[in-house]
């Protein structure tokens, strides 16, 4: 049996049909070509799959593109404003916050969810916010800065 | 694979009744789209999200009332829970990363019937109760009769849960939650401890203490032996180390690629003499003699 999704992804509506048991991620990236959105563990533990959901920052891997339907998603390609950088995006590569980048679009979900929330994030909410994002070249240093200098850029601080 | 998105909890049942063994049920799905993929589809999927009225917080004279379908984030962020229920909250609040608290629901939690389950001990040592409906009706149960092995609940395919009921503790008491995993977050526990201590009016005594231990067991337990060493007498280190050596034999661990068995029992014991002189001391402002 194949279901019609009926979804809203990066602010467009967006309808097609899926198997029941298809993945969102795989929904994402196989159907609707949203390739930025990246599959790596496939079981809900690295964070690469990343999407904001009605507001919330949630691993697509462990979703059922069925619950897309009559919902609200934004991807990495929905971060941007046309050719014009999310703060956080130019913030990544200012602090030099990307090594390979294969985990780079599910970190500036965590964190465009988390800023979309607060401004004034404390040294906790940024460690929650990226708890589920694993970077396996381990540069969580330049990571956090470039959190911190996002934070203060769209709060007006520098 | 037969799907359905049900609209009311009797749908729901029905669906159960008619597809028996082959349903699975599907809430937040963290755990059942890993075994869709790495094990095998079901039969018939029955996503329940779809049902309104399952996903609320209410206070209910001296309990909370969770509906199934809350996420552990809803959970983690309800200020009575923090409140009153801190045993829950630090769980809660422990539970795997932010992005799988925003989708899985304590209801999933319960069922999956983890013997690691996050919110498995801190519930049975808050003494809540779930309440289920099937084909015969509805009826509340305490979860101490619903865990019967990894992954097996009393409910089988035959019921759903649809809320728990978690009473207050008694005034005066402390709670905390210990978990032990080698990284801080999207990790299993390789021990989980649930503490609940109660002084009495002098606050010279143990009047009622509940131990729950997760991940040492094919359910998640109660301590009851190291329970009743303690309960009416004064806390003392000799006491305590006496407990928490009790508390590592009711435990029965299995080895694993996390930990060993013989390991587990002495976090089991770490974690229970922590648990008990950090609660005692919340509980009554005294170190432990």
């Amino acid at each position: 049996m194949s279901l019609t999704i009926n979804t809203t992804i990066n602010g467009k509506s967006v309808s097609a049909s899926a198997e029941p048991s298809t993945s969102l991620l795989d929904f994402l990236r196989d159907t609707l070509e949203f390739k930025g959105t990246k599959l790596c563990c496939n079981t809900g533990e690295c964070g690469a799959c990343s999407i904001i959901y009605n507001g919330k920052p949630i691993n697509s891997c462990v979703t059922l593109a069925a619950d897309a339907n009559g919902a609200e998603i934004t991807t990495i390609e929905g971060v941007a404003d046309g050719d014009k950088l999310h703060p956080v995006q130019q913030a990544f590569i200012d602090t030099g916050a990307v090594q390979c980048g294969y985990c780079t679009p599910g970190y500036i979900i965590s964190v465009k969810a988390l800023l979309d929330r607060t401004t004034k994030p404390t040294a906790e909410d940024i460690e929650e916010a990226v708890s589920g994002n694993i970077c396996r070249c381990t540069g969580y240093t330049k990571i956090v800065d470039a959190i911190q200098l996002a934070a203060d850029r769209m709060a007006g601080r520098v | 694979m037969d799907y359905f998105e049900p609209k009311t909890v009797g749908e729901a049942v029905s669906l159960l009744a008619k597809y028996g063994a082959e349903a699975k049920i599907i809430a937040g799905g963290t755990d059942m789209l890993v075994d869709m993929k790495y094990k095998e589809e079901p039969g018939c999927l029955i996503n329940i999200k779809k049902i309104p009225g399952l996903s609320s917080i209410q206070e209910n004279g001296g309990s909370l009332r969770i509906g199934a379908l809350t996420t552990i984030r809803d959970v983690e962020t309800n200020a009575l829970v923090r409140d009153k229920l801190t045993v829950l909250w630090e769980s809660s609040h422990q539970f795997a990363s932010l992005q799988i608290r925003n989708t899985a629901t304590i209801g999933g939690n319960i069922c999956r019937a983890s013997p690691s389950g996050e919110t498995l001990a801190p519930l049975l040592v808050l003494e809540a109760k779930g309440k289920y409906v099937s084909a015969d009706g509805e009826k509340t149960e305490p979860f101490s009769s619903l865990f019967q092995g990894p992954g097996k609940t009393s409910l089988g395919s035959k019921g759903l849960l649809t809320a728990i009921d978690v009473p207050y503790p008694a005034a005066g008491s402390k709670s905390v939650y210990l978990k032990h995993a080698v990284r801080g977050a999207m990790d299993i526990a390789m021990v989980g401890v649930a503490v609940l201590v109660t002084p009495d009016a002098t606050k010279n005594n143990i009047q009622d203490v509940r131990i729950g231990l997760g991940a040492v067991a094919p359910t998640p337990i109660r301590a009851t032996k190291t329970e009743a060493l303690l309960r009416g007498i004064p806390l003392s280190t000799a006491l305590i180390k006496e407990a928490a050596a009790m508390a590592a034999t009711e435990s029965s661990p299995i080895d694993d690629q996390r930990s060993s068995a013989e390991n587990r029992r002495w976090i089991v014991d770490a974690l229970i003499r922590r648990g008990l002189t950090q609660t005692w001391k919340a509980a009554t402002g005294k170190e432990v003699a």
